[in-house]
């Protein structure tokens, strides 16, 4: 198969590696890249990932420690990492891309530390300006079963829409719809993350299904208004990779859900426990007093995330606070 | 009408409107503009009482506009391609400043598109025809003028004719560092390097030099501001009877740069690719890490094709602009008249409480005197600040050593006896604020800058 139609992969962590394998089972060439070489040798001679061993992995995916195979034999490149290693991972492969090169990132978080947008952090990184996010209620061990899923592909270039959309796009088990609004993507994709937290303290402290699907509908009424001030679409925050994401990590499998549960315990304090979503609702309200929106969801979670009020209490004036505004 | 009429129909417009466009480059024209124009024309400019006197202030012409910033590597790119100049736009004297800040800094002339009303002026006219200049009629929105106006642009670069484009459009009638550019003809700068990339010529570079101009007091000021003030600005007509079309302004005008130097500053950037990448000495783009790319590759398909893709060529134009934006507020040279325009604004803004211009356009001539002292170190604050930020720009290269006191003393020359009516004057130990829109039109010019704490209202 040519360098056109083969797809690369930075990163064998789960979804990495579930992703991968979807593709790899629907007869596309795959190389994954990963700087473990026991992963590769793993994945190379086992066809399986330690990461995730669910995962069937046949012949038509390979593996490679070698950024400069990833680059040569792949121009389209998922950049799978976590959102700490991002800005060094791109860093990493972009001295073997050039501007031919489509990335596109699979983070569903802020970067850290600096909690800028991954778009913005990995194109310091990487010689080509065609970048996007995907991003959606995708899980990894879904995925690896073969199980019903969905994904948005969002960039400002038509071009890595299209290319994506064509290279990833595997129904029944993935379908990979399009969206020009990169920003908003990321940003609901990585609010969902700050939500997700809010859903588990909601559950934690025993609220029922009621209180529980105002918290969402507030959660994505004003992750919208955050978004169009930030000069995003509002749509995007009720699809996938907001209200589908949201949904879909409200369980224990979810870091940040598991958060929200111990917070809602007291277990956490202001200096422990920071996932992806925390740290989502904390820049997330930074930008919010930035742009001078009303965001009573996140606010009330960072001042618990502080330690600056109770669970109970700050759940009380979320809904006062959003029952003034809205 | 059958087919072919409609060919014919179709190749009589394309060629009226390219006739129509089409500039000329006459060297002998050039030379002598570049020899004796100048000197022809600042004595006729001249505000000195004598001929002598006139004769001695143009020797020091180069003086009153300095040309400066990465010049070196803009001539060296001109030898390995071709330049696409890049300018903020404030005034009409902007082409023939730019056109003599290239010949200060040794490089080479242009061709540029210019507003057809400017060629009303016959004298003016001959001398941007065949200097470069092509017509472009801003009235003519249809889809066929516009491709004809991007084919003749592009066919120009492709041919290694170094070009100018105002990247902002029009005149900024605020005069903010630009911040949000039309982009226009610039488009054509990809297209043409990848019609080159796809004839087998990817050495044949193209450049995008920034650069600002830098004026201490802007000609046609007071039209400017009260256009954007009244919001019928921003493109939707086009102003024919600004102080550009005055004879006698032109002539304060020069008297005024004449008179004062350094009174223009033309700043010229490290020059770019089409793709916004910045490029080494030695004309090699450079990815935002900082290594070395191969520009041919933003163009080029999976198996190193070059593809054709209208809309990833804009978003590349669009990266390109977000790039300049970036740069020019770096390259912004700040005279006294912005400094000194900027703490009384702070100031009267600290007054009110309100940085909005409509409202400070109604406070009481009684609140707007700010004591002399007070300026001075309002000045010396944000002088200090300028020092420690360079992305905000620069204070005047020649002024540096400049006391404050010096330079509350010729900004309040500029603002007070150049424009029809004085923005600020001196009363023994007392600024007084005449003209409050000149008053915000100069010191936007540091609109970049943020509102230091205790400095004016946020």
């Amino acid at each position: 198969m040519s360098r056109a139609d083969t797809i690369g992969i930075a990163g064998a962590g789960r979804f990495g590696t579930a992703l991968g394998s979807v593709l790899a089972r629907a007869g596309r060439r795959v190389v994954v890249w990963s700087r473990d070489t026991a992963v590769v040798d793993a994945i190379q001679t086992q066809r399986t990932c330690p990461r995730l061993p669910i995962a069937t992995l046949p012949p038509p995916l390979e593996a490679t420690a070698d950024p400069r195979r990833l680059a040569g034999e792949a121009r389209l490149v998922v950049l799978a990492v976590t959102s700490a290693d991002v800005r060094d991972r791109a860093h990493e492969i972009g001295q073997f891309l050039d501007g031919s090169h489509i990335v596109v990132h699979a983070v569903g978080a802020l970067a850290a530390p600096s909690n800028e947008r991954v778009s913005e952090v990995i194109e310091q990184g990487l010689p080509t300006l065609k970048l996007g996010v995907i991003a959606g209620p995708a899980l990894p061990g879904d995925l690896a079963a073969g199980q019903f899923s969905s994904m948005v592909v969002a960039s400002a270039f038509d071009e890595v829409v299209a290319e994506t959309r064509r290279l990833i796009n595997a129904p029944p088990a993935l379908r990979v719809y399009g969206s020009k609004d990169l920003a908003g993507v990321e940003l609901a994709s990585a609010l969902s993350g700050a939500y997700t937290v809010a859903l588990g303290l909601c559950d934690g402290l025993g609220m029922g299904p009621g209180p529980r699907a105002v918290l969402i509908t507030r959660a994505i009424a004003e992750a919208s208004r955050l978004g169009i001030a930030s000069g995003a679409e509002s749509r995007t925050f009720a699809g996938l990779a907001g209200l589908g994401n949201l949904l879909v990590r409200a369980s224990e499998r979810s870091a940040d859900y598991v958060l929200g549960r111990r917070l809602s315990e007291g277990v956490v304090t202001a200096d422990t426990g920071r996932t992806e979503g925390a740290r989502a609702a904390l820049a997330g309200v930074e930008l919010a007093n930035k742009l001078r929106v009303r965001v009573p969801v996140l606010a009330g979670l960072a001042a618990v995330l502080a330690g600056r009020a109770e669970p109970r209490d700050a759940a009380q004036l979320i809904g006062d606070s959003v029952a003034d505004v809205e | 009408m059958s087919e072919e009429d409609k060919q014919a129909e179709l190749r009589g417009l394309v060629r009226h409107y390219g006739q129509d466009v089409v500039g000329n480059f006459d060297p002998r024209v050039y030379k002598f503009a570049t020899g004796v124009g100048p000197s022809l024309m600042g004595v006729l400019f001249s505000p000195m009482s004598s001929l002598r006197d006139g004769v001695a202030a143009l020797r020091n012409l180069d003086h009153r506009i300095i040309a400066d910033g990465e010049i070196e590597i803009a001539r060296g790119c001109a030898e390995r391609g071709t330049l696409i100049v890049t300018p903020t736009h404030s005034s009409n004297m902007d082409s023939p400043a730019i056109g003599y800040g290239l010949m200060r800094a040794g490089l080479p002339p242009t061709t540029y598109g210019a507003g057809k009303n400017l060629f009303s002026n016959p004298f003016i006219s001959f001398f941007m025809r065949n200097l470069g200049a092509y017509r472009v009629d801003r009235r003519l929105k249809f889809e066929l003028y516009k491709d004809v106006l991007k084919e003749y642009s592009t066919v120009l670069l492709e041919h290694g004719y170094h070009s100018l484009f105002f990247p902002g459009g029009t005149r900024c009638r605020s005069n903010v560092v630009e911040n949000h550019l039309k982009l226009g003809l610039l488009g054509t700068t990809v297209t043409a390097y990848k019609n080159l990339v796809r004839e087998g010529m990817p050495h044949k570079r193209l450049y995008i030099v920034p650069v600002t101009i830098n004026y201490r007091v802007v000609l046609e000021a007071e039209t400017l501001i009260d256009d954007y003030l009244a919001e019928t600005g921003k493109s939707r007509y086009i102003i024919t009877d600004d102080e550009f079309s005055r004879v006698g302004r032109i002539v304060e005008f020069f008297r005024k740069i004449l008179a004062h130097e350094g009174s223009v500053v033309v700043r010229f950037g490290r020059p770019l690719d089409p793709f916004g990448n910045t490029i080494t000495d030695d004309g090699e783009s450079l990815d935002r890490a900082g290594r070395v790319v191969d520009p041919a590759s933003f163009v080029r398909g999976a198996d190193g094709e070059v593809t054709d893709d209208d809309q990833r060529d804009a978003e590349y134009t669009r990266a390109l602009g977000r790039r300049l934006v970036e740069v020019f507020p770096r390259l912004t040279v700040l005279h006294s008249t912005h400094l000194l325009a900027r703490v009384l604004y702070d100031e009267l803004a600290r007054r009110t409480g309100t940085r909005d211009i409509y409202h400070l356009l109604r406070v009481a001539p009684a609140s707007c005197a700010v004591g002399v002292a007070d300026a001075i170190a309002a000045i010396d604050r944000l002088r200090a600040r300028l020092r420690d930020t360079p992305a905000w720009g620069s204070e005047h290269p020649a002024y540096t050593s400049q006391s404050s006191a010096a330079k509350v003393d010729d900004a309040v020359r500029g603002l007070g006896t150049y424009h029809t009516r004085p923005a600020v004057l001196r009363q023994d130990d007392a600024l007084r604020i005449e003209d409050v829109k000149l008053l915000y039109y100069y010191q936007n010019r540091t609109a970049h800058i943020p509102v230091a704490g205790g400095d004016g209202a946020r």
